[in-house]
């Protein structure tokens, strides 16, 4: 499990907004999908989760499977594991003084099953610190990790 | 190609679950799948490129092993894509 929070200077529905409609503007430029690094990507209350390239190819990056406008949404996360197997990110908006708190956290979710599914215990255990140990980078200050 | 993108493929996948229970040699490997044994040798050096496999010299052949400490990799990946993603959006709220 991975969990990070940043503090956004704006209120939880604006917050919400540039997380969902605009995604495209602060997803890492080096990991589009559509080979445009200016490529819209777009999270629907319809529960779309997608990038569309300037020349239209569209990639799906997962699902919404909760989306709660100014709180919370839940994700089905398929870069790197897939549709099949996908990881799972949950987002909460919470009101704070000086703005909003903007907290992710990214689950193994159906991919770990896949990877490390029967009696392996050692290696099950070892893909739960792998998601474990990034907890402690959640301490860090606010704006920057 | 990092080791998200490795595990995106399902023969990967389930080339780690066939390691993870043992080490083997590609000749071994291959005879649990479907694909041809360079087909899984490719696999395998993928799997290697991104460090989620490693090899050992045993006599005339090469052992793969699951490399546990591969999966640091993943973490990284994950954790450096919400730092950048986290800090251009506390830039565009204030936009």
């Amino acid at each position: 499990m991975i969990a990070k929070s940043v503090v956004l200077a704006c209120s939880a529905e604006r917050a919400f907004a540039l997380f969902t409609e605009h995604a495209g503007k602060w997803w890492p430029r080096e990991r589009r999908h559509t080979g445009d690094a200016a490529s819209v990507i777009r999270i629907e209350a319809s529960g779309r989760f997608f990038e569309r390239a300037h020349d239209g190819v569209e990639v799906e990056l997962g699902a919404v499977r909760v989306f709660e406008p100014a709180q919370r949404l839940i994700l089905d996360w398929y870069p790197g594991t897939g549709a099949t197997f996908p990881t799972r990110v949950e987002v909460t908006f919470e009101p704070v003084a000086g703005g909003t708190q903007v907290t992710v956290v990214h689950e193994t979710g159906a991919a770990r099953p896949d990877l490390f599914s029967d009696n392996a215990a050692g290696y099950r255990r070892s893909w739960d610190q792998v998601f474990a140990s990034l907890a402690a980078y959640a301490a860090a200050p606010c704006v920057d990790y | 190609m990092d080791a998200l993108d490795a595990l995106g493929n399902p023969t990967r996948r389930e080339i780690l679950n066939e390691l993870r229970r043992a080490p083997l040699p590609v000749g071994a490997l291959a005879t649990r799948f479907d694909v041809s044994r360079p087909a899984i040798s490719r696999h395998l050096r993928v799997l290697m490129d991104v460090g989620l496999v490693s090899t050992e010299e045993h006599g005339t052949q090469n052992v793969y092993a699951v490399r546990v400490q591969g999966f640091a990799v993943v973490r990284e990946y994950i954790d450096s894509f919400w730092d950048v993603a986290l800090s251009q959006l506390a830039a565009l709220a204030q936009e």
